[in-house]
């Protein structure tokens, strides 16, 4: 998919947190995002997928506009901490995921996704009883399911240790080699590990870098 | 009172009514804690005891109809609480899009208006023996009409678990991640609250206002403590739900109190012996872990 932003600006009331951003992706193209707290990369996330109206500038996906825009399976997206998720009420992973997956999957694709993500061994557990590591693939499984387009990651190493986080990267870069377009939110400054085509440096004053990866790189060795 | 309490058991197949209560009774045990499952899980627990009182003031309106001697929907008053219940959800959907972040505003805003609508057609009303019964429910003394509306209310919540069960599932434990699923998130909110504002309005004789939210909720506190899946925790609710049925339908038919009230009990009866026996598992559990750990040489 491609995807298309022109001058986008984003304020919550008066406080304005993004200001003229733009830039193009390519199908297949992977994107960090990353800026220090307050930078605004959330709330770019989240204009990306509707959640906050795009009222100034324009986003387009596959030139169509996001105000008009319904495709929202083509995307699988995975939040901050997963908190939007209800947990304390029993579901097990594999019952998670079959509700989840609505269409185009099965049991046996379900089995699948878990096994490339290396965890197939706790298909029948309780999601309430899992460590973060292993609850982070399953939402990664969960955005994998309806095989999406494009696979937004919103800082998802912020709750994990680093063994897991070393894990989650080499994950999303294999993932990256399937085809698919990846949107990656961090705030680690070590990016020699990813396999990215372009990074988007976010600052508080509303300033941006939007650069390939091989540039970024022969920045950073500078 | 025991040979009063064993003839419960001669009379049940001895009396039609007894045979209805019973049947009934059944139905609503399955029905509760299905429906009553989701609302735990979209952390709506209160929302059973608003539509309640909120279909208090169609029963009430249709005591003050009957007063001025006009008669819709053959003088039953579970008709016009039904309709006031879905009016209720609707308005605590509507509440609940202008205040996102304070969902129990819009709760509290129906359950005042609820009780002050039906207070005031209660006190303009000239009949108003039956309102015992509809603040704490009386199963033992229901209609063919309450039967049919049952059947119905069944019928319609098998199809809504059919038909969309997954997307409401899904909706209910992640709403933000929903639309991932091509899920239209706001006309699933509604159908869902409309069913759960009709099975509500069914419940409201059997179990009464007051104790409906009970019903729905208890037995899948109890199933949470116990089940190890969506579908064992479903399974494990039910099963305790229609146990508290049946013997709360033998209390309230022996003891002759309100049939919400005795089945509420047992109810909380079976919640407490769970966390009690849970509680007593895992700390011997506990323990036994702690003793494994010893090391040798202490």
């Amino acid at each position: 998919m491609q995807i298309d932003i022109h001058n986008l600006s984003f304020a919550y009331g008066h406080k304005s947190v993004i200001g003229g951003l733009s830039l193009t992706l390519n199908p297949g193209d992977y994107l960090v995002v990353r800026g220090k707290n307050g930078s605004g990369k959330t709330t770019f996330i989240k204009c990306l997928l509707g959640y906050n109206p795009v009222k100034t500038g324009m986003i387009f996906f596959d030139h169509e506009d996001i105000n008009t825009f319904t495709k929202w399976m083509k995307f699988g997206y995975v939040s901050q901490k997963f908190e939007d998720f209800n947990y304390d009420y029993p579901i097990t992973v594999n019952e998670m995921l079959s509700v989840y997956s609505l269409r185009r999957t099965n049991q046996s694709q379900r089995l699948k996704i878990l096994d490339q993500l290396g965890i197939l061994g706790i298909v029948n557990e309780n999601v309430n009883n899992l460590s973060g590591g292993q609850l982070q693939r399953v939402f990664i499984a969960r955005a994998m399911l309806n095989q999406p387009e494009v696979l937004i990651l919103d800082e998802p190493t912020a709750s994990i240790d680093k063994m897991n986080t070393e894990y989650f990267y080499q994950t999303v870069n294999s993932l990256h080699q399937t085809g698919i377009t990846i949107i990656l939110v961090t705030h680690n400054s070590d990016l020699g590990r990813l396999d990215l085509t372009h990074v988007l440096t976010m600052r508080q004053d509303m300033t941006y870098d939007f650069m390939t990866g091989d540039k970024f790189h022969t920045e950073e060795a500078e | 009172m025991m040979p009063y309490a064993l003839s419960f058991f001669s009379d049940l197949f001895a009396y039609d009514f007894m045979l209805k209560a019973l049947g009934a009774g059944i139905v609503l045990g399955i029905i509760a804690p299905l429906i009553g499952s989701i609302v735990v899980v979209r952390r709506l627990s209160f929302i059973a005891d608003t539509l309640g009182h909120f279909s208090l003031v169609g029963v009430s309106f249709s005591l003050f109809l009957s007063s001025l001697e006009v008669s819709i929907f053959f003088d039953e008053p579970l008709f016009f609480g039904l309709i006031f219940s879905v009016v209720g959800g609707l308005l605590i959907e509507m509440f609940r899009r202008s205040y996102k972040s304070y969902k129990e505003i819009s709760m509290v805003i129906v359950i005042s208006l609820g009780t002050a609508l039906a207070a005031v057609f209660f006190s303009k009303a000239k009949a108003t023996g039956s309102l015992y019964t509809y603040l704490f429910g009386s199963i033992l003394t229901v209609t063919n009409y309450y039967m049919y509306a049952l059947l119905a209310v069944t019928l319609l919540v098998v199809l809504l678990f059919v038909l969309f069960g997954r997307q409401i599932i899904a909706l209910s434990f992640d709403e933000t991640s929903a639309k991932f699923l091509g899920i239209n998130v706001n006309i699933f909110q509604i159908i869902f609250m409309v069913v759960l504002s009709v099975v509500v309005s069914i419940m409201l004789e059997a179990a009464g206002v007051l104790l409906i939210s009970s019903m729905m909720i208890i037995p899948v506190a109890a199933g949470m403590k116990l089940g190890w899946s969506y579908r064992s925790t479903l399974g494990i609710a039910i099963l305790f739900s229609e146990l508290s049925v049946f013997f709360g339908l033998w209390a309230a038919y022996s003891l002759k109190i309100p049939s919400g009230a005795t089945i509420v009990s047992v109810n909380i009866l079976i919640l407490l012996i769970v966390a009690l026996i849970k509680r007593i598992v895992l700390k011997r559990q506990i323990a036994k872990l702690a003793k494994q750990n010893v090391p040798d040489e202490l």
